[in-house]
């Protein structure tokens, strides 16, 4: 709780910075505030708290990804310096419809009453429009604006009727009456319910860009400016997969049945289309956006796993995911900025030039693909064994040749680095963006090395 | 509630909508003239095309207007049980007051006022 009402204070606090002229001390501050946020959600911890007649339960869960998804942002405002340095206009307004994003984000995290998911969605939907389409001069920008928005409102509507529907059998919003009534049900379920569970999932399925309804992700990923992409790609994935799990841990409490294996099913083929359609991307950006899919196939498999572990296996690999995504976006804006594309042959000879940024970019995509002993592996591993326990063989059977395959485009711009003659420009870093490209790396050796300092969390 | 009444509930809704629809062609009374067809019976029709570009400002000042908007919404419910609520009741919608009112001084900095 303290969490949200901290970020809304440091989001209207940016908007006054700006209107006050204080354009230079927007971002220290965002920086201070963001940590300032995440030590009174850690404050949090331990204390299992319900607010507003269960509208937000602050459980360790909860807490955990707020604090994944505040540390994110922190890492992807640490590059927007750099990012935004040749742009004149006032910068306040793109920083606090980020912040807000980020709130609702974590209002999906610890929400207890599916009033507050949808609440936390729209916040964080209609910020996301907006910011899809912030650099207003370019073209593919307003198409990538114009594509979600469109797309968004619509399967918002979907998930509304959804919570509607499941509102009209159950009789609550609340997630724990819902609970009650599922264990009511024993099994067999009311029409209704079913219908308005399946909305919900497809709604919801949208946001995470899983296999059915991906199509919108490419390219409003390409066209949206790549500081936001990556703020896309982790922090919106990572929220929307975590309100799914957590319906799905409260309301059914390990009951399988009939939602399993519509989630089972989407994963399966999440995995595979994803990763197949992502060997035939040109550029680095698209295959980034058909890396992100295919790793929300990955995590539904904790959603369809649920037990003790999961909730750590999700957590370890949500973190990991955004760290290494945020790395390789973070290398992204720099070859961007150098070459004007980001076609793999604008890497060639990268490691002659940029020594260090050719390496960070190869711990990225390593990580991504899951080669030990970097974060990637270690939160597949977990992810697996979960799956395992729970009997879930044939899918993890997929998601091991998904693995497999993905191994083949993340490779493309390691060769085309390492392999490749240079074109001859070297990549201009200022040092405090070349300070959290290494932190980044850093941390993604160390989750790797050292697992049990997520893993013993939850 | 199960399946076969949600089934019946469509049928019927489709059948009712579906009468009322048919049932009205019949038993109104229709005449038709000329003028019927214009956009209005009184005044002049407009001239050129109306797919033209309005000035943005029309919808900054909706937007604003939204804010004063919803904060009636919450003030009719809100005054309705300050009586037994007391004095947490009147520090919340303090609260709700100033979260709004800076959200107007923002739009005013900005400059969303000026009509341009």
């Amino acid at each position: 709780m303290t969490t949200i009402i901290s970020l809304t204070i440091l989001g209207v606090l940016t908007l006054f910075l700006g209107i006050m002229k204080k354009q230079s001390w927007l971002l220290p501050v965002i920086l201070l505030g963001l940590v300032v946020s995440m030590v009174l959600t850690l404050r949090d911890w331990n204390t299992f708290s319900s607010y507003y007649n269960g509208m937000i339960i602050v459980d360790n869960v909860s807490v955990a990804f707020s604090m994944a998804l505040i540390f994110s942002a922190f890492l992807i405002f640490s590059l927007a310096a750099h990012y935004y340095r040749g742009v004149l206009r006032p910068l306040d307004d793109i920083y606090g419809v980020m912040i807000f994003a980020l709130l609702g984000a974590v209002m999906m995290t610890s929400y207890g009453n599916l009033i507050m998911l949808f609440l936390g969605i729209e916040t964080l939907s209609i910020a996301l429009y907006v910011l899809a389409g912030s650099h207003k001069e370019a073209v593919t920008s307003n198409e990538a604006t114009l594509k979600y928005f469109l797309l968004g409102s619509f399967l918002s509507g979907f998930l509304l009727f959804g919570i509607a529907l499941i509102y009209g059998s159950s009789g609550s919003f609340d997630l724990g009456r819902i609970s009650a009534f599922v264990t009511s049900c024993a099994g067999i379920y009311p029409p209704m319910f079913l219908a308005g569970l399946f909305l919900l999932i497809i709604g919801l399925a949208f946001k995470i860009a899983v296999v059915p309804f991906h199509f919108w992700a490419p390219d409003v990923y390409e066209g949206t400016p790549t500081l936001l992409t990556a703020f896309m790609a982790t922090v919106v994935k990572t929220a929307a997969i975590i309100a799914m799990y957590r319906f799905f841990t409260h309301t059914f409490h390990g009951i399988h049945g009939v939602w399993d294996t519509t989630i089972w099913v989407m994963a399966a083929l999440t995995i595979l289309l994803g990763n197949l359609t992502g060997l035939y991307q040109p550029n680095l950006k698209r295959m980034l956006a058909y890396s992100s899919i295919s790793h929300s196939g990955y995590m539904l498999l904790a959603v369809v796993a649920f037990s003790a572990m999961s909730d750590n296996a999700l957590l370890l690999y949500t973190l990991s995911y955004s760290i290494a995504t945020i790395l390789a976006f973070a290398i992204l804006i720099l070859i961007r900025e150098a070459h004007g594309n980001d076609y793999f042959s604008s890497l060639n000879g990268l490691a002659k030039t940029n020594p260090s940024i050719a390496f960070c970019l190869t711990i990225a995509m390593l990580s991504l693909a899951g080669i030990p002993p970097l974060a990637g592996f270690m939160a597949k591993y977990y992810l697996f064994t979960t799956a395992l326990e729970q009997g879930l063989l044939w899918l993890v059977i997929v998601a091991i040749a998904g693995s497999a395959i993905s191994v083949a485009y993340y490779f493309k711009p390691i060769m085309a680095m390492y392999l490749k003659e240079s074109n001859g420009i070297k990549l201009m870093v200022e040092t405090p963006y070349k300070v959290s490209i290494f932190f980044m790396a850093l941390l993604v050796v160390l989750i790797g090395i050292l697992p049990f300092l997520v893993i013993g969390l939850l | 509630m199960s399946a076969e009444s949600l089934i019946l509930f469509f049928i019927v809704g489709a059948f009712l909508v579906g009468f009322a629809i048919v049932f009205s062609i019949f038993v109104a009374p229709t005449s038709t003239n000329p003028q019927k067809a214009e956009p209005y019976e009184c005044g002049i029709p407009t001239e050129g095309l109306t797919w033209l570009q309005f000035n943005v400002g029309y919808y900054l000042f909706a937007i604003i207007f939204l804010i004063f908007d919803v904060e009636a919404v919450f003030i009719f419910p809100w005054a309705v049980v300050m009586k037994e609520m007391g004095m947490i009741a009147f520090v919340e919608i303090v609260i709700f007051f100033f979260v709004l009112g800076l959200g107007l001084l923002y739009a005013w900095k900005k400059g969303a006022l000026k009509w341009e």
